[in-house]
């Protein structure tokens, strides 16, 4: 599996929510929002559940939207592995889904955002998940 | 919030950085700073993503040419008090924090030396603090509203880099500005691995401490709906009119905030000044001519007071 997918809330009996990653600002460039807003069908669903995708390791992600006064909705974002209530994460693993996850969030995006782009920035900077140029 | 103290350093960069550390309390955040030597002071101010390490070559000759040398570590960066939300930070309250040290150690004649967002913030407080304020020395910065450089429009890096979530990813997970990305700005990167880029690293061990670091390139200004849009462009109203003797240094080689742009704009709004002079230099200057641009300051200040502060 090497895509990301939406999928239906999983049972959550025997699992936690390991955080992953935050962001207090996610429509800092508004397109962002947007992507969140048309991807998880936000302006029905509003704070009623999270969003959660599948990642290429299979792990599921859920996705918590966060509301501010004065600010459109939402505001903010948490990303949260659902894992096995009591066992450690695979860290490379969790850090390879999450390079899958905003690959996915710029693809969705969309132009001007390119995943090549985003391939490029992360070789740059050297990041173990970025495909080799 | 997290705090780091000086034993955060490398034992082996403890000696390059032996300054007793001090700390204030501005507008609730514990802020470290180094005070050494007696004199009219000299204020170096640092941006992103870098601590008063940054200056580490420029205290003792400053020091020695008979000024009192004060090295402020901005919240949220260093050895100072690093707030875990990125709504505790905005450029009018780092403006705020510099405002209250320089208020507790009642500094006057002050010299401020600006680089980075040390820029912004360091100058704000000299529009807003004139009397306090004796002469200014500028570096790979900028003071007005419009977007600073090409580069910080284009995605390729610098927006992807501190874009919604990929920002928490790339600068927090992956250290991306405090580890490579100043790496990439220097000319002698070799001895800069080798002696400088751990202790910019050990102040940010962890991804929350690293908030900062993607938080400041979101309020560069890229349009006027920007949140520092109308501070900037204060900011270079009340610097066009200034008259405070200014200095201005820039890096040679600096590809972000290039001299021909930056420092001529510079010199346009504040034609009375001194420079540009050209060191050896990408954005962090001081990491390739810290010697150099410390005898620039120190030959500009005695100059000045020969001149009854006059430029």
């Amino acid at each position: 599996m090497t895509e990301v997918s939406l999928v239906k809330m999983p049972s959550l009996e025997g699992k936690r929510l390991s955080f992953a990653l935050a962001e207090d600002r996610v429509a800092h460039y508004p397109e962002f929002r947007d992507f969140f807003v048309r991807t998880f069908d936000l302006d029905r669903k509003g704070l009623a559940e999270p969003g959660f995708v599948r990642a290429p390791s299979g792990i599921i992600y859920a996705f918590i939207f966060i509301g501010r006064s004065g600010i459109p909705f939402p505001s903010g974002l948490e990303i949260y592995a659902v894992v096995d209530a009591l066992e450690p994460i695979d860290v490379d693993v969790l850090d390879r889904d999450l390079w899958s996850i905003l690959r996915w969030m710029i693809g969705g995006v969309g132009a001007p955002w390119t995943v090549e782009d985003f391939d490029r920035t992360g070789r740059l900077y050297r990041v173990p998940a970025a495909p080799s140029g | 919030m997290t705090i780091q103290s000086e034993s955060a350093l490398p034992a082996a960069l403890r000696d390059r950085w032996p300054h007793a550390p001090r700390y204030a309390n501005v507008n609730g955040w514990r802020m470290h700073y180094v005070d050494e030597g007696k004199g009219d002071p000299v204020v170096l101010l640092h941006g992103n993503p870098t601590w008063g390490f940054l200056y580490r070559d420029m205290i003792a000759p400053l020091v020695s040419s008979g000024r009192r040398v004060i090295v402020p570590d901005m919240i949220g960066f260093g050895l100072s008090e690093k707030p875990t939300r990125e709504q505790a930070h905005c450029l009018d309250g780092h403006t705020a924090n510099l405002t209250a040290l320089m208020r507790q150690l009642d500094l006057k004649r002050i010299t401020l030396v600006c680089h980075d967002w040390g820029g912004p913030i360091g100058l704000s407080f000299a529009m807003s603090n004139p009397a306090r304020v004796h002469a200014l020395t500028i570096m790979s910065t900028w003071a007005w509203p419009m977007p600073p450089a090409e580069f910080h429009t284009r995605i390729f890096p610098w927006r992807m880099m501190h874009a919604p979530l990929i920002g928490p990813y790339l600068l927090g997970n992956h250290r991306a500005l405090a580890g490579r990305g100043v790496y990439l700005s220097v000319i002698g990167r070799e001895r800069f691995a080798r002696t400088a880029q751990a202790a910019y690293e050990a102040v940010l061990p962890d991804p929350a401490t690293r908030l900062l670091t993607w938080v400041w390139p979101r309020w560069i200004p890229l349009d006027e709906n920007a949140r520092a849009f109308e501070r900037f462009k204060w900011l270079e109203q009340e610097l066009s009119s200034s008259e405070l003797p200014t200095l201005i240094i820039w890096g040679r080689e600096d590809e972000i905030f290039d001299a021909a742009t930056f420092a001529s704009r510079f010199k346009q709004l504040l034609p009375h000044a001194e420079g540009p002079h050209l060191v050896t230099g990408r954005h962090f200057l001081q990491e390739d001519s810290a010697p150099e641009i410390a005898r620039l300051i120190g030959s500009f200040l005695d100059r000045l007071d020969v001149n009854g502060g006059k430029q």
